[in-house]
């Protein structure tokens, strides 16, 4: 498709978002989706299909800006409780609660929020581009990745990202190594034969990672907070002052680069298959933090690691309609949801979609830009509003975290055992805390632990056991020897540095 | 002492009554279908538009409400435990028939009573459209001379499409290499990027695909055609003799009186009926399929069997 004629469609796509009643369900999408992603656990999933029934009586178009809006709309949303209460108000906000919440508790919750709603609104504009003009092109690249791609993918976003928070690299590799224990928990991916599950037919499906993100997290935090003496319990936690409230000239100048970094991350990992914005958002905080002029900021409040992690989240949540609308095929489980409702609606996405639905495809990107710009408003003039949530006293603010954790966890699937892990989690949240590890490499591991493993195993069923096959076909081979640099960077450094010290010596 | 002996038979019989006006008063609230997975799959999407259409012929709300883990276990056993009188029902769908033979669950197809069976989905194998094999007989006669070299992708191991793929594979006497994905979807995907040969899925996964002429049909494991795809003949026309599909309906806890279960069944059944509901289903191309609560339960028993034995088949390999 040629840009001219792209920009033609783009105007007409733009005269059907802006018709009253589309204008209505994008507003209404964008602040069920603000809410669905503050509120713990209750994530864009659970908002988007609760709402299709509302949908029914609504035509394709109007229907689709709104489900969206829930889904770009929980990205914004999300990073509010990561930032002021350690809280990851849905998964992709895991990064965000590391140097949001340092930032909040040095008196910046205001910056580290409207941090989050500019970079969440820059990228989201950005990638709706690469949606409008790149889409049937980077759909098919997508189809190149097959399993034994997939499996070096994964390997080499495993090596790169497990010492994520850069601190004791041992007890990183360890947290990593429990995440993948529990991944295998559940029926085996290959066999269907249950695995770890000890007879009990409620782990057959394995453990929920929300519960193990919320409980790790959020109630690791009450409890850390519980054991201080009743004088700091009775004290507000801390009182922002007025014009702390948006980031200065300075934050923005550290952001920019951080935000359009997160913006390409983003949009780049949306397009493979996988939990796209949890795995943008590691990604981003890996490459702001090895990038930066002063990484030791790094889980103290550097404002780069909330800016560009919450760009990658957005950036992939819209990439991610690429192969939703082109494919026909979710590659994350909220498109999936979206997938069901465009069935419902009787749009069947595939090659054919953008040319049998233009006003469809077209509305609704054009209503993403909508959108978008709706969010920055309604996020930017709360930013006061939330942080004042700061004001409240511990003793009382502190229940209601745990409160709404617990309502939060059982929203999700109704499910007592997530309940349990969640609380089980907190408990070792709390120890990992007193001894210092890491939970983010436990959490990547369990979300690309089972993907590895399923990668794997597929591609030596394709191959007959040979493992020739992760050499042979070029794209994973690229990612193995990326790999293999990556690890062995380290060592050439070390050997060309002695060299250079040892002629330094012989000279 | 008298007088309270006397009251017992007072108060059974006060009980009695009341259960016999409870089943003609049915429903006096709300009555609640209990979805075993996460809001957003195919049995979670017909089944909260036909709730939307059987509300009015029931007279009360019916809600959905998605009770996942332990890949629907948990739903099951939950509602295998709920008061039987037809305010709680679950969506009875294959895996109903599948899971008690993968592991230790506490319920069977027959803890509970066969209401009504709403969707039959055909099952088939897909290939590119730009395959090698053009027909099944082709297909077929590769896979004889060489055995485990043909890749079908499935949804999921264990999953009602893998079995299915199993089963096909011994009727047509041939061997497949079996590739499980994590759902219809990236096993479709894989088709397209063509890392697998084939891939045995059920509608809608891949026919957008099979419409914009990416895809094709090769074996199609239903006894008629299939409505969208007309020319396509079913393998049983082209002398294998296997149908074999997915069913999606409903069911109540063992022990529900049968007039509570006979109203559900003539309000769901209208639900079915409904232009909104035919539409919608037609939209999301699944193939309704009405069956009785008697038929349904033989169909459950029939696939129980079926599934029982294709089940030992891979814990052996």
């Amino acid at each position: 498709m040629d840009v001219v004629g792209a920009l033609q469609y783009l105007a007409a796509g733009f005269s059907v978002a802006t018709a009253p009643e589309n204008l209505f369900y994008c507003l209404a999408g964008a602040v069920v989706g603000t809410l669905v992603g503050v509120l713990p656990g209750l994530g864009p999933i659970a908002g988007i299909a609760l709402l299709i029934p509302a949908t029914f009586n609504l035509n394709a178009t109007s229907a689709i800006i709104m489900l969206a809006g829930i889904y770009y709309g929980a990205m914004y949303g999300g990073s509010t409780t990561s930032i002021l209460l350690n809280v990851p108000g849905e998964t992709a906000s895991v990064m965000t609660c590391i140097d949001g919440y340092q930032m909040a508790r040095k008196g910046r919750a205001g910056p580290a929020l409207a941090i989050c709603a500019i970079g969440s609104f820059v990228a989201g504009g950005l990638a709706i581009l690469g949606l409008a003009f790149l889409a049937p092109p980077l759909a098919d690249a997508a189809l190149a990745f097959g399993p034994p791609e997939f499996f070096s993918l994964m390997v080499f976003g495993f090596v790169v990202l497990s010492n994520v928070t850069g601190g004791s690299l041992i007890k990183s590799l360890m947290m990593a190594l429990v995440g993948l224990i529990i991944g295998t928990i559940g029926l085996d991916p290959v066999s269907g034969n249950p695995r770890f599950t000890f007879g009990q037919v409620s782990l057959l499906g394995g453990i929920e990672f929300v519960a193990v993100a919320i409980g790790l997290f959020g109630i690791g935090e009450v409890l850390v907070n519980v054991e201080q003496p009743a004088e700091v319990l009775e004290q507000r936690v801390l009182v922002p002052r007025f014009r702390d409230l948006y980031p200065s000239l300075q934050d923005l100048k550290e952001s920019v680069g951080a935000i359009l970094r997160g913006t390409g991350i983003g949009f780049g990992v949306g397009l493979v298959p996988g939990p796209a914005p949890v795995i943008a958002t590691y990604a981003s905080y890996m490459v702001e933090k090895r990038i930066s002029d002063h990484p030791e900021a790094f889980g103290h409040g550097a404002i780069e690691g909330v800016a560009g992690p919450e760009a990658a989240n957005n950036a992939a949540c819209q990439s991610a309609f690429i192969p939703l609308f082109v494919l026909g095929i979710p590659f994350a489980p909220p498109t999936a949801i979206l997938l069901g409702a465009l069935l419902i609606h009787g749009v069947n996405p595939g090659p054919a979609m953008i040319a049998e639905h233009p006003q469809l495809f077209w509305g609704v990107v054009a209503s993403m830009y909508i959108g978008n710009f709706i969010l920055l408003l309604l996020n930017l003039p709360f930013v006061p509003l939330f942080a004042n949530i700061l004001r409240i006293p511990k003793k009382v603010l502190l229940p209601l975290v745990m409160l709404f954790c617990l309502t939060g966890m059982y929203s999700v699937n109704n499910f007592m055992l997530d309940l349990w892990v969640m609380l089980g989690c907190g408990a070792i949240g709390y120890l990992m805390r007193k001894w210092a590890y890491e939970g983010a490499p436990l959490l990547l591991a369990l979300v690309l632990g089972p993907r590895l493993e399923v990668a794997f195993r597929q591609s030596l069923m394709i191959s007959h056991g040979g493992f020739g096959i992760f050499v042979e076909r070029p794209v994973s081979l690229v990612f193995l020897l990326a790999t293999l640099g990556f690890l062995l960077l380290p060592l050439f450094r070390y050997a060309v540095r002695s060299l250079g010290r040892r002629k330094a010596t012989a000279a | 002492m008298r007088t309270r002996l006397g009251i017992i038979p007072a108060l059974a019989l006060s009980v009695v009554m009341a259960g016999a006006s409870l089943a003609a008063e049915f429903p006096t609230k709300e009555v609640q279908i209990v979805i075993p997975w996460a809001a957003g799959g195919a049995t979670d999407l017909v089944f909260r538009a036909l709730a939307a259409t059987t509300s009015k012929h029931l007279g009360k709300a019916v809600v959905v409400v998605n009770k996942a883990g332990g890949g629907g276990a948990v739903g099951y056993s939950e509602v295998m435990q709920a008061r039987p009188d037809g305010y709680t029902l679950v969506t009875a769908v294959t895996p109903l028939t599948i899971l008690p033979h993968q592991a230790k669950t506490a319920f069977t197809y027959q803890s509970f009573e066969p209401i009504i069976n709403v969707v039959q989905d055909p099952a088939m194998f897909q290939v590119r459209a730009d395959s090698q094999w053009k027909t099944l007989p082709e297909f077929l006669e590769y896979a004889k001379k060489n055995p485990d070299m043909i890749t079908v992708g499935n949804s999921g191991a264990g999953g009602g499409v893998h079995l299915i793929a199993l089963a096909f594979e011994k009727a047509a006497g041939v061997k497949f290499n079996h590739i499980p994905f994590a759902g219809g979807g990236p096993s479709i995907t894989a088709l397209l990027g063509g890392h697998v040969h084939a891939v045995s899925c059920s509608p809608p996964e891949g026919i957008a695909h099979v419409k914009a002429g990416k895809l094709r049909i090769i074996a199609l494991f239903s006894e008629k055609h299939f409505e969208a795809f007309p020319a396509v003949p079913t393998v049983r026309e082209q002398g294998v003799n296997f149908t074999m599909g997915q069913w999606r309906g409903l069911a109540a806890p063992k022990g529900t009186p049968p007039d509570v279960i006979q109203k559900l069944h003539d309000a769901f059944k209208k639900g079915m009926e409904d232009p909104a509901f035919v539409k919608n289903a037609q939209d999301m191309t699944v193939n309704l399929a009405y069956v009785g609560p008697v038929e349904f339960g033989k169909m459950m028993a029939a696939d129980h069997d079926r599934y029982a034995k294709l089940v030992q088949e891979i814990k052996k390999q």
